[in-house]
């Protein structure tokens, strides 16, 4: 068994795997640049070590140094949480190589789905449906014309080395196909450092819905059902729900029962979001991120289970406990991503957070860093809260979500509390009737 | 210089109780004891202050830094001369345990002298020293874990 596991990350999700392992009896490391010295999971861990200065380079990305304390401090296991190293291939090969157990995927895994051609390609051959477009990179513009005239305008170029959103070009016509390769694959190189790109049809109003998955080492995978985070800005997800409002029961345990199969075929083990556009009553598979996810909350609200601990059972080599007949899903939840920025203009707004007040009150989770007096260092993440509400329909929960954000309060800091509480007044988002395109065009009408 | 305070639903004081914990107090050093049954519980602390390493917190006191005491982190790190830990790992003194340390108190070093060495993941990182002066103190032992920042030696 697993009995001191290292936290390679901070905030929020730092403190959310803390308390998993709290829960579980297991000693907690955490590592922390000089710049987070007073957070709170530094102040909560049982042992710290401070690992570099505070750009993340030096520190939360510092592979060396992560795996030097978790030396030194005899750490069993490293949790990566999201973003950072978590789905770095090669530290997870390190950290394993170390003889550390890494708590997630096999580093090939996570290698396959870290390129976005190699995981289309692995997850097509597993069943799962894809967005029709190139068989692998194209550098050709001719190549790219042809393509484009096969699966019909307008299209998108994705870096293959990219995802989350970032280093893509839409193409309307023939005529901007060519600009659009040449750029995206210049913008891929300087991002990721890989030119290499590949085509696929632009959808027009799709929703973004991802399936939960748990799959341990002994063959067994079930899915948690979906989460809806087609509310988004320029990529970055603002609210997420579930279950979707879009999907039925049956169109539910289809996608889920698809997914989960490709996934046990692929032999992965750890927790696993597979994610989709889904327009006209059809999935297309966009990219799988071999990680815990922000919103995984919402999931957890819904099936009523705990996916940090899950992920570390499973990293101790034990068999899930649920079989995929015992997983109910009850009533629905809502998270909203609470920004440390202007609600309007977006401008960051790191500094010394005032009076502190979190909502409470029944189906109400805050999961945050957040206390009176901290102060937010400008050199991370902007995303200070996550404030998560449970009900049992979705109207009782879009009620209880606008009641606790009015009982929030951050003094000192600009948040997007605000941007929340607007969109809760928009008739759209409160009938369900929205996709990915929404937000952005909500927020250029102002 | 003992306190003590009980619950309401406690018929009458037992003061050999309270004579016990307070003796007990003393002998083992603890600063509060509580002892109880059923409905009622008795509670005896010592007179001293309870100083809280580092700065103010709210209810959740400091971990145990995996290295050094954090008290003395906050008093010598901008101690002028002090040389902080640039990385991770663990120190060792000397090159290997058979020959003497690098340097001791009271060495003169000329800038880019050898001062000690800091492992991590198998590899010997030597600090050196930026400008000459005089040891005048060392914070580690060979064989300590240190983080980042963490003071250890001071050059005058």
């Amino acid at each position: 068994m697993i009995e001191k596991i290292l936290i390679a990350n901070r905030g929020e999700i730092a403190i959310r795997i803390l308390r998993a392992c709290r829960e579980m009896g297991i000693g907690t490391v955490a590592i922390h640049s000089t710049a987070d010295e007073e957070a709170m999971h530094v102040r909560l861990a049982d042992e710290s070590v401070c690992v570099g200065p505070p750009p993340v380079l030096d520190s939360y990305l510092n592979k060396n140094a992560i795996l030097t304390a978790a030396a030194i401090s005899n750490a069993d296991a490293i949790h990566p949480g999201y973003g950072f190293l978590s789905e770095n291939a090669d530290f997870a090969q390190m950290v394993e190589e170390h003889g550390i157990t890494f708590i997630g995927p096999t580093h090939d895994h996570i290698r396959m789905m870290g390129d976005k051609i190699t995981a289309k390609a692995a997850v097509k051959a597993a069943g799962i449906p894809v967005v029709p477009g190139s068989e692998g990179a194209v550098d050709d513009p001719a190549e790219a014309r042809e393509i484009a005239k096969e699966i019909g305008l307008p299209v998108i170029i994705k870096a293959a080395a990219g995802g989350g959103g970032r280093g893509m070009r839409v193409a309307k016509t023939l005529d901007e196909l060519d600009d659009a390769l040449r750029i995206a694959s210049t913008e891929a190189a300087a991002m990721f450092g890989s030119g290499a790109v590949y085509v696929e049809k632009y959808l027009n109003k799709p929703r973004h819905i991802e399936i939960q998955l748990l799959a341990d080492n002994h063959g067994n995978v079930v899915h948690l059902g979906e989460r809806d985070c087609s509310l988004q800005r320029r990529h970055q997800k603002v609210l997420e729900e579930a279950p979707s409002p879009a999907l039925n029961d049956s169109a539910r345990a289809e996608i889920g029962e698809t997914t989960r199969a490709a996934i046990q075929k692929l032999g992965y083990r750890s927790a696993g979001t597979v994610e989709y556009l889904y327009e006209d009553g059809e999935f297309f598979f966009i990219e799988m991120n071999t990680r815990l996810q922000v919103e995984h909350p919402v999931t957890e609200m819904i099936c009523g289970l705990d996916l940090v601990r899950e992920m570390i059972r499973i990293a101790a080599d034990m068999p899930l406990g649920i079989s995929q007949e015992d997983i109910r899903f009850t009533g629905h939840a809502i998270e909203c991503r609470i920004n440390a920025e202007h609600p309007e203009t977006f401008m960051p707004s790191p500094g010394k957070i005032g009076l502190y007040h979190s909502p409470g009150g029944l189906g109400v989770r805050v999961d945050s860093a957040l206390y009176s007096g901290y102060t937010v260092p400008p050199y991370y993440d902007s995303m200070i809260a996550k404030l998560i509400v449970h009900g049992t329909n979705r109207n009782e929960c879009l009620m209880r979500l606008r009641r606790a954000l009015g009982e929030y309060v951050i003094d000192g800091l600009d948040t997007s509390i605000p941007l929340h509480q607007r969109l809760m007044a928009e008739p759209d988002f409160v009938n369900g009737d929205y996709d990915i395109h929404w937000l952005e065009k909500l927020l250029g009408l102002q | 210089m003992s306190k003590s305070d009980k619950s309401p639903q406690s018929p009458t004081v037992d003061g050999d109780l309270v004579r016990q914990l307070a003796q007990l107090l003393e002998e083992t050093g603890l600063n509060e004891i509580e002892y109880g049954q059923d409905d009622w519980h008795i509670r005896v602390s010592g007179g001293k202050t309870i100083v809280a390493a580092g700065p103010v917190a709210t209810q959740a006191a400091g971990p145990a830094p995996v290295t050094a005491d954090g008290s003395d982190d906050e008093d010598l790190s901008n101690y002028p001369g002090m040389i902080t830990s640039p990385m991770v790992g663990v120190v060792y003194t000397s090159s290997d345990p058979d020959t003497p340390a690098f340097v001791k108190v009271g060495d003169t070093v000329e800038a880019g002298d050898t001062l000690l060495l800091i492992e991590a993941m198998k590899v010997f990182n030597p600090i050196r020293a930026a400008k000459a002066g005089k040891v005048t103190r060392i914070l580690v032992n060979s064989g300590m874990p240190v983080e980042f920042g963490e003071p250890l030696m001071i050059v005058e």
